[in-house]
């Protein structure tokens, strides 16, 4: 039971509860077994409501421990979602970039986490099967709010992936549906974080947790011993100053994206 | 029970968030179920069946074989051979029910009476003891005579006969038929009329007996005692019946542990004693042996007899493979899904890992998701269903999920799984309930319990558990319903509620349950002394605090949890539905505000709702008149509670049909309410009436049903089906909630009076961008409709006498200004009348051959002339004289199917028109966009119509979208079409100079109020006054009903005064349609202020433009409800029993002593 003691016994650790939600077949669950086998197969669990996943993620000062709630594909059961984004930390809302009816159900998730999740949520947007691209081994990524704070994001990176992309759109026969550009700008205004990944190749799949670890509030996190009342009560508290938060901890988490969870 | 009325899976339906339909204000429906359903719900019979008799009684059993052990409930004093159990015996349509659970279902008895079988058990169920047997398995009624004062029976049933050989009953010992008695608790004629109505049935029932022989030969027992105990000899044993998957793969488990042999010897001893499958009786001792285990072999067919699913096999027994070949090599959305599951649905079980148990998975699924489309398939029905195909042939587990999903847990599986959300809420708040203290420490620590508790509903522990655990909580499921789930997860929480109390986070709560789970089979008291206290294993434990501890959960206690939270979980699910379907209606929608959107929405799944339901409610009636004539004892479904349908509880239809549209724009505009009650919709009303009354007396009826007659009866015009065949982009002959959007987006979206008249063209341009002759009449046609019900001052002549000092008129000046609102209507009709004259004048000849009759400058005149000439002509060869111009005023046309344009040459009998190019059929004409732009434009009035009226009309919410408020920039393009008119078209004296002018004034008032208008717009008026009569016969002819409206309109011709009007437009060369207008104006107001007579007209005219309300007011006095003579039930009872007292009188004078009231023999 009380495994999480056990990991990283120095640092301190903090349980972060995250929803992963988006259309049918995107890859919210291979994006997960991903980042918690590090390994991408066929889903053999059968998943009823939703499939529930921790993965621990060091950072440098702290351990995320996250709990994973990976909701079902059905179309029905998103009825169900807002029994798990209720009071969720952290939300990765994921998308098909070969699909652009993923992105229109992808905007809409966002819109309802804004209005109806815990204030502080983070959120990141997600687009999946970047392998599919043409550019594939490019990563892109990083904050899509940083603009305004100077924080290019990881960055230069993700600009060059992006200007490739548009070449290669016109030029071959790219599975990509969705431009880099256009997610990304869509997340800037929004103020989420913004990743493309392939659970395929693993590309980019940790640093969205990561990214996702760091961004949230220290306040808002609770130890996972001792004083769970007292915790819990701060964490609804501190909701509030969330969107600061997000924003102001761009650079921490530029950084630590680099070094990504070891997982 | 099943639909399979529409086969088409509509893929997007399910796709579509607008399925979750939600009228959300329809209140909350009937709560209470209907006595047919409790009874139903009592005895687990399909829908098809009715408490029709009941009676107290007493069932006494024949005594055991020396072998029996068991003990009665109520056991009598020793001098009675076997038990005897004092219950109520109640009769269906084609069961014979008994029960100790006291029960009443009379239409006279309390909803508590009702219900009393919803609380304890005690391990029986609701059904209790005695039995539940289809009157086709009786094979012999006896009156025994015994004692004067006695009335029993004695029943002689099919068991064991229908599946011996005839040949090997020699051999065979001697075949003891199951017989008992039933004793009658009455007065003697309440005796006589429960046996009159047994006597019926059973003579009905005997057409089935073929049914049940097929039935019965798939039940194991029946092989257990007949097929398989027979010795090995030379016959060729019987196969086996199916007992599923686990025959061929083994069953779960270790058989020797499960003590599975042992088991199957007291079910064989039980059969025997107390019949089998259909004709079992329940004992104290069936109960039992389903708390420890069914054995394999036994567990499907015992499920399907406690959960009833039997009595619907019995009913249509080839549906299951008949529902497959029907359908075969079908697609739908819900085979996709269930082809993605079959491989992850108890994948650990070795019959999951062959093609032949994915197969049978999938066959069932399929059947299933054609059988009932509107839940299809869900998630968690792949695992439910695997788990069944172990125990039971594919054709049982079909009938179990219907059963399941339709009846035992509703709305779990459906597209809103509103069943499932409902009932986390219920544990949610049952766990506060007994478990406060952890309950707290939960909330606190922000773990959301329903989050871990769903899976162990959804698939009923089937994934939670090892399988042999999960299967023995099924057991007690199917026998005493779903309050089962909530005891198990109750005591799971319970037993762990200490280690529970550490928990902070879902991690930790959810692998403490996983532990848990996984060591079930160990010892609860490992470290105990007392070896019986360690031999308990953690099931055990986890069984007996279910049962015992939480014995006070009972059926009624989840009701009425369910029904505490059940608006809340309904709402919430309505908003998040409305939320996402708002969102994703497209970028058209974003000219709308949210509240107006807000507004389609609510307004589009209210009509839905209502619409479908007086559609049912219309065909039950039909169906029950139909009943009445030909079958007493229908087979067919009753009509379903009211509920359903209602809120969020699923999708029924997602599209609107025409008339379901027509109820949509009767909320939405007042124009289109109807203006008297057709004779269709007060038959509609008075069969929902009567439907009413009949219902009240059997149970309590929501008001929302009610609701109906304060709609306003939608009217038909062909401005409607023109509107309908716009919106419906995609042609399906329905509108989506998206349709609805985008056609309202584009109407009301801009405040741009092109973009309002481009919309009115578009409605009658046939696809070339020109409007011919027929479409121009509708048009004007058009115009008087939607005008007939005032403009709600969006219309403000511009000169009026009263106001002309004045900024725009406040409601409340309105209102005091009465009469000048009238000649606002009335001059709108002068503006009507000018717009079909200029559209004939310059409308273009669509031949090449009579351009020379429209060229040259005697355009304006010929057109003056040829309006005369049909005009004034007398009145049957009158333009506007519908009825002889069927084909050219599709208008009139009520049907939907004569809407296409009609034949432009078209014969006529006008006798004027040969001599008149606008009306010749041989000189078809047309005009385009620019020309009705130009046209509109020209009048004041009709600027203003299309400029604020025509949108505006479409009332949708209070906070429409800021865009459609901004003052249109776009008027200034009136001044091309100004400057157009005046130096291509006007061939008149009048000054291109004035034109200009105008449109200049007319641009700088932009989305305002326009000015009176000099130049032009006189020179056209000046026509205008033949127009006048014109359209004042139009308006007569559309409006014959509406008798103020009429007589209105003849008193103005009366008093017209053509000279003066066209005195007034010819002698003022800047003369403007306002100065014609003013004085049309002045007059009204004479003639109004003068004749009192006149004037009251119009004042009730007035009450009848206030719309919907006051028409309804009106109708609801005469349309109450007849409870006088309420309750057709009690008295078709009535009815009954003088029939029954009758023939009884005589038959009882012959029979005396023992008869047989029936007897069939094979
Ligand atoms: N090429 C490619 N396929 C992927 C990727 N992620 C998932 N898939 C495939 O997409 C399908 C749906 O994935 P799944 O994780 O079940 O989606 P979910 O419904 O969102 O959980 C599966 O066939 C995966 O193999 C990816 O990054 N690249
Ligand atoms: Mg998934």
């Amino acid at each position: 039971m009380s495994d999480s003691a056990a990991g990283s016994a120095q640092k301190p650790s903090s349980s972060v509860k995250l929803v992963l939600l988006g259309e049918a077949a995107v890859g919210k669950s291979s994006l997960v077994l991903r980042f918690v086998n590090n390994d991408f197969q066929e889903n053999k669990e059968p998943t009823i409501g939703a499939a529930f996943l921790t993965q621990k993620c060091p950072l440098p000062t702290r351990t995320i421990k996250f709990e994973i709630w990976d909701t079902a594909g059905q179309e029905r059961f998103a009825s169900l979602a807002p029994m798990y984004y209720r009071n969720a930390q952290a939300a990765l809302v994921v998308y098909d970039l070969t699909k652009p009816s993923s992105l229109v159900k992808a905007k809409h998730w966002v819109a309802e986490l804004q209005r109806q999740a815990s204030p502080g949520i983070v959120i990141a947007l997600v687009g999946n099967k970047l392998d599919l691209a043409n550019d594939g081994s490019g990563a892109s990524g990083g904050i899509a709010t940083a603009t305004e704070n100077g924080v290019p994001g990881p960055e230069t990176d993700g600009d060059t992936s992006e200007a490739r992309n548009e070449e290669q759109e016109s030029a071959t026969s790219d599975a990509r549906k969705i431009s880099t550009r256009e997610a990304r700008g869509y997340a800037e205004e929004e103020g989420l974080l913004f990743f493309e990944t392939s659970a395929k190749t693993g590309v980019n799949v940790v640093e969205v947790f990561t990214a996702i670890a760091n961004a949230i509030p220290e306040t808002s996190l609770k130890g996972t011993r001792g004083g769970g009342a007292g915790a819990g009560q701060s964490a609804l508290g501190a909701g509030r100053s969330g969107d600061d938060s997000r924003v102001n901890l761009g650079d921490r988490n530029a950084a630590a994206a680099r070094d990504g969870c070891a997982c | 029970m099943f639909q399979l009325s529409s086969f088409v899976q509509k893929a997007q339906s399910l796709i579509d968030p607008a399925n979750f339909i939600i009228p959300s204000l329809t209140p909350s429906a009937d709560r209470n179920p209907s006595k047919s359903s409790l009874f139903r719900q009592q005895f687990r019979l399909p829908d098809s069946q009715n408490p029709l008799h009941e009676i107290t009684a007493e069932l006494a059993l024949p005594v055991a074989p020396p072998s029996s052990s068991t003990h009665g409930e109520r056991p009598r004093d020793g001098d009675r051979p076997g038990n005897r159990y004092a219950g109520q015996l109640h009769l269906s349509e084609r069961f014979l029910c008994f029960s100790t659970q006291p029960t009443s279902f009379l239409p006279s008895a309390s909803f508590a009476v009702s219900t009393s079988f919803t609380g304890q058990t005690h391990g029986t169920g609701p059904s209790g003891n005695g039995f539940t047997v289809p009157l086709c398995s009786i094979r012999r009624v006896e009156r025994l005579h015994s004692l004067t004062h006695v009335f029993a029976l004695a029943l002689t049933t099919w068991n064991g006969a229908l599946g011996r050989h005839p040949s090997s009953s020699a051999k065979d010992p001697p075949f003891v038929p199951q017989r008992f008695t039933i004793q009658l608790m009455g007065s003697r004629q309440a005796c006589e009329r429960f046996c009159d109505g047994l006597k019926k049935g059973l003579r009905e029932a005997m057409k089935e007996i073929e049914d049940l022989r097929v039935v019965v030969m798939d039940c194991y027992s029946e092989y257990l005692l007949t097929g398989g105990s027979k010795a090995k000899g030379e016959e060729p044993d019987r196969q086996p019946p199916d007992a599923g998957l686990g025959m061929v793969f083994r069953y779960p488990g270790d058989a020797r542990k499960l003590r599975d042999r042992s088991k199957m010897r007291l079910w064989a001893e039980y059969f025997r004693e107390n019949g089998r499958n259909f004709t079992l009786i329940r004992q104290p001792t069936f109960h039992k042996l389903i708390r420890v285990g069914l054995p394999n072999r036994l567990r499907g067919e015992i499920w399907e007899l406690a959960s009833g699913s039997l009595y619907a096999r019995l009913r249509s027994p080839r549906l299951y493979h008949e529902t497959l070949s029907k359908f075969d090599g079908r697609e739908s959305l819900a085979i996709d899904e269930i082809e993605k599951d079959l491989n992850r649905s108890l994948p650990e079980y070795p019959g999951f890992q062959s093609e032949e148990g994915i197969g049978r998975l999938r066959r069932v699924l399929t059947a299933y998701s054609w059988t009932n489309e509107q839940i299809g398939y869900c998630q968690a029905m792949n695992i439910v269903v695997a788990a069944l195909l172990i125990y039971m042939s594919e054709s049982q587990a079909f009938f179990l999920l219907s059963v399941l999903c339709d009846r035992i847990l509703p709305g779990y599986y459906s597209t809103t799984m509103y069943g499932t959300l409902l009932d986390q809420k219920v544990f949610e708040s049952l766990v506060e309930k007994t478990m406060p203290v952890l309950w707290e420490h939960l909330v606190k620590s922000d773990v959301q319990l329903s989050v871990v508790s769903l899976p162990w509903f959804l698939s009923l522990y089937i994934n939670s558990m090892p399988l042999v655990f999960a299967f023995r909580v099924l057991d007690v499921f199917f026998l005493e319903g779903p309050k089962v789930l909530f005891q198990i997860g109750l005591a799971i929480l319970r037993i762990n509620g200490e280690e529970l109390l550490d928990v902070q986070d879902d991690g930790s709560f959810i692998s403490i349950l996983k532990s848990y789970f996984s060591s079930l089979d160990e010892s609860a008291h490992p470290r105990s002394e007392n070896p019986k206290l360690r031999a308990v294993t953690r099931f055990q434990e986890l069984m007996v605090v279910a049962f015992k501890e939480f014995s006070g959960i009972t059926h009624s206690t989840i009701e009425e949890l369910r029904a505490k939270h059940k608006d809340a979980v309904l709402e919430n699910i309505e908003s998040f539905a409305k939320r996402t379907s708002i969102r994703n209606l497209g970028p058209d929608s974003k000219r709308l505000s949210v509240e107006d959107l807000g507004a389609i929405y609510d307004r589009f799944y209210e009509v839905l709702y209502d619409h479908e339901q007086r559609q049912k409610l219309l065909a039950e009636e039909k169906k029950r008149h139909e009943k009445k004539k030909f079958e007493r004892f229908s087979v067919q479904a009753p009509p379903p509670d009211a509920e359903v349908g209602r809120v969020g509880l699923g999708p029924s239809s997602t599209q609107m049909d025409y008339d379901a549209f027509r109820e949509f724009l009767a909320a939405t505009a007042k124009w289109a309410v109807a203006d008297v009650r057709g004779q269709a919709w007060n038959e509609a009303l008075s069969e929902k009436n009567r439907q009413l009354s009949n219902q009240s007396s059997v149970r309590g009826r929501s008001k929302s049903d009610l609701k109906l007659e304060d709609k306003p009866e939608p009217a038909d015009h062909e401005f409607m089906q023109r509107l309908f065949r716009n919106w419906d982009v995609d042609r399906s002959q329905g509108l989506s909630l998206q349709n609805v959007v985008n056609g309202l987006a584009h109407l009301k979206g801009t405040r741009d009076i092109m973009n309002s008249i481009n919309y009115f063209f578009d409605l009658y341009d046939n696809g070339t961008g020109q409007v011919d002759r027929e479409g121009i009449l509708g048009m004007s046609e058009a115009l008087l409709f939607l005008s007939r019900r005032g403009f709600d001052g969006a219309l403000t002549p511009s000169d009026l006498p009263d106001d002309s000092h004045d900024a725009p008129l406040s409601p409340y000046d309105r209102e005091q200004k009465e009469d000048t609102k009238l000649s606002t209507d009335e001059r709108f009709l002068g503006s009507v009348s000018s717009f079909i004259r200029r559209c004939f004048e310059y409308a273009d000849p669509s031949h090449l051959q009579n351009q020379e009759s429209t060229g040259g400058g005697t355009t304006v005149d010929q057109a003056a002339a040829d309006l005369d000439a049909f005009s004034i002509g007398d009145d049957d060869d009158d333009l506007i004289e519908i009825e002889d111009w069927p084909n050219l005023l599709p208008a009139q046309s009520t049907s939907k199917s004569a809407s296409e344009p009609s034949n432009p040459t078209s014969p006529s009998r006008a006798a004027s028109e040969s001599a008149n190019a606008a009306l010749n059929p041989d000189h078809p004409l047309h005009i385009t966009l620019p020309t009705f732009r130009m046209v509109v434009l020209a009048d004041e009035l009709l600027e203003q119509f299309f400029e604020s009226f025509f949108p505006q009309s479409f009332h949708l919410s209070d906070h429409p979208h800021p865009a459609s408020l901004a003052p249109s920039s776009s008027l200034s393009s009136n001044l091309t079409t100004f400057t157009n008119l005046g130096s291509v078209r006007s061939q008149s004296f009048s000054s291109n100079r004035a034109s200009v002018i105008s449109g200049a004034t007319v641009a700088g008032f932009s989305g305002g109020i326009v000015p009176p208008n000099k130049g032009l717009r006189g020179v056209l008026d000046n026509i205008v006054s033949d127009g006048m009569r014109m359209a004042a016969e139009v308006r007569k002819k559309m409006e014959e009903a509406q008798r103020e409206m009429e007589r209105n309109a003849l008193g103005r011709e009366e008093d017209e005064d053509d000279e003066d009007e066209d005195g007034r437009g010819l002698v003022t060369s800047a003369s403007s349609a306002a100065a014609m207008v003013g004085g049309m104006s002045s007059w009204g107001v004479g003639i109004y202020s003068i004749d009192p007579e006149r004037r009251s007209v119009r004042e009730r005219d007035r009450d009848l433009l206030e719309g919907a309300e006051a028409a309804s007011v009106v109708d609801g006095k005469d349309v109450h409800y007849p409870t006088g003579d309420a309750g057709g039930g009690d008295r078709t009872n009535d009815h009954d029993s003088q029939e029954v007292r009758s023939s009884r009188r005589t038959s009882d004078s012959v029979n005396r002593g023992v008869f047989s009231m029936v007897e069939f023999d094979s």
